[in-house]
């Protein structure tokens, strides 16, 4: 009996131990983000690494998503002869759901598992102890920059998601799909509002925060040499995917 | 024994375990002030995770470690980095920093405690490596060296500060006869001149004998002999004449 509970007990145990640590990892870097020194330098290549470096990837997702949204929308209002609202539910997407997370989820594939193979390399080639050794915190030195970066780039890259959804699906429905121009930017207009924007900014910074800690978190717990990086960089991705599913809904229900 | 006195790192009966793993089971070591002590022992004996407890790298399960007298094992987090402030620590594979340069790494202590001007941090980086025997290596990165030289790069960076004790996880281990001669000179002689506490870990019983002021022996966790080097070399603990004459018949099991 007391084997069955210690197996079905062990990854609930962990789970926790592990939510404990990851919080704490949180705590731990805001804290170092206002005590000297402030690492400049970490956070401007970070900002380049995790911004300025994912920027194509994110015009290619956000045009492609508005196109494609504005296909199958056009579907259903066609029916019902409102094409112009194809310009309205565009926005809508795009600004309250599918900007933030979209892009969210390519910054994570991209960037949060690269953040999880360097610390993680650092992990398990001591060079974190080398940090130790040499008196610096790593937290302060690797964390921190990362998740500052995280939280000042993604809601930059949802703008441009955004804009590129909202600019392909204008393509899409007034160019092929011949709908009015007037009408659809009219409607557009009336109906998405500066709030819709701000909930999708709101979205992406958490989800900016929530991609760079697991990234950090997951790559500063790396064990067993090249292939325990390679899990560790696995897990970061699907982690932080699931986290930003789930976080999207909680934020959703709280700011509707 | 090794006398009470001038004691600078001590270890008191220290356990820690990996998992089911016991790696530590009782040791006990002491570290006079101002010498040199060789730590011997076969490998995966728990060597490098000795070097690690004593700067806090890792935390023993059990016992306690003192560094000028304060237990470390109890110290908060801030008290741990101005402990470490004191050391300099070679590891095993050096352990550099792969997204700098040579330079870069031997600047990253100064530019971290120091306020030098980069004229002064590049005369001083410079003047490391050529102690240990580098030359135009500075804008390299670690991967574009052999391990011998990134050896000697991690060597320059723990003891750039001049720290007042450094501890060396096998620092000849890999390289060729003559360049382990001169990075043994340089333990030698970086302690003498600084008057430093050196840590050295070593698998070579000739440059042990050659460096050593003390040493000790670990073999399966626990602390066999810690001596004056005299006392070390007469002594007739088979453990320790076993690892002196490099014999494979006696109480240490190779498996
Ligand atoms: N961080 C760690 N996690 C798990 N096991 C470890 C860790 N560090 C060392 N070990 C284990 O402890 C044992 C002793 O390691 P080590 O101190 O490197 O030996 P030595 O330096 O004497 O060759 C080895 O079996 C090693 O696998
Ligand atoms: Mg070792």
């Amino acid at each position: 009996m007391d084997k069955i509970l210690t197996i079905i007990g062990a990854p609930f145990l962990n789970m926790a131990s592990g939510s404990g640590k990851f919080f704490l990892l949180f705590i731990e870097s805001i804290v170092w983000l206002f005590r000297p020194p402030f690492r400049w330098k970490q956070l401007f290549k970070q900002i380049e690494f995790i911004g300025a470096n994912s920027i194509s990837v994110i015009i290619l997702t956000g045009t492609f998503t508005g196109m494609v949204f504005a296909f199958q929308s056009y579907i259903g209002f066609h029916k019902f002869g409102a094409d112009y609202m194809v310009g309205t539910v565009v926005g809508l997407g795009m600004a309250r759901e599918l900007g933030p997370v979209l892009s969210a989820i390519m910054v994570a594939a991209r960037a949060g598992s690269a953040i999880t193979a360097e610390i993680g390399t650092m992990k398990v080639t001591e060079q974190i102890d080398a940090l130790h050794s040499l008196a610096v915190d790593p937290v302060q030195y690797l964390v921190t920059p990362r998740i500052l970066a995280g939280l000042i780039v993604m809601p930059l890259l949802n703008s441009i998601a955004v804009f590129c959804g909202v600019v392909g699906g204008y393509f899409v429905g007034v160019k092929i799909l011949d709908i009015n121009k007037t009408l659809y930017l009219q409607y557009m207009y009336q109906y998405v509002d500066l709030s819709d924007l701000y909930n999708g900014m709101i979205k992406s910074i958490v989800f900016g925060l929530l991609l760079t800690l697991v990234g950090c978190y997951k790559g500063m717990n790396t064990e067993g040499g090249a292939e325990g990086v390679g899990k560790a960089t696995t897990e970061s991705v699907v982690l932080a995917c699931v986290l930003i599913l789930v976080f999207d809904y909680i934020l959703t229900a709280f700011m509707f | 024994m090794i006398e009470d006195k001038n004691i600078i790192i001590e270890l008191k009966d220290v356990y820690k375990s990996f998992g089911k793993h016991d790696v530590h089971k009782g040791i006990n070591v002491k570290v006079p002030q101002g010498g040199i002590t060789v730590i011997l022992g076969p490998s995966g004996t728990g060597k490098s995770v000795l070097l690690k407890e004593m700067m806090g790298l890792l935390l023993p399960d059990k016992g306690e470690v003192f560094i000028e007298g304060v237990d470390i094992t109890k110290a908060s987090k801030v008290d741990l980095v101005n402990i470490r402030k004191k050391f300099g620590m070679l590891f095993q594979n050096a352990a550099l920093f792969d997204s700098m340069t040579v330079y870069e790494n031997v600047a990253f202590p100064l530019r971290e405690h120091t306020k030098f001007k980069e004229s002064k941090i590049k005369e001083l980086v410079i003047e490391k490596l050529r102690l240990v025997g580098l030359n135009n290596v500075e804008y390299k990165l670690p991967s574009e060296l052999s391990g011998g030289m990134r050896k000697r790069v991690g060597l320059a960076r723990a003891i750039v500060l001049e720290p007042k004790i450094i501890l060396y996880d096998e620092p000849t281990t890999g390289l060729d006869p003559i360049m382990r001669d001169v990075v043994d000179d340089l333990i030698y002689s970086t302690q003498k001149k600084l008057n430093i506490t050196s840590v050295v870990i070593s698998h070579d019983i000739d440059s042990a004998f050659k460096i050593a002021d003390y040493m000790a022996m670990i073999y399966d966790g626990k602390t066999v002999l810690n001596e004056t080097k005299d006392n070390f070399k007469n002594s007739d603990n088979p453990y320790v004449q076993q690892f002196i004459n490099g014999s494979k018949d006696g109480p240490i099991k190779m498996f």
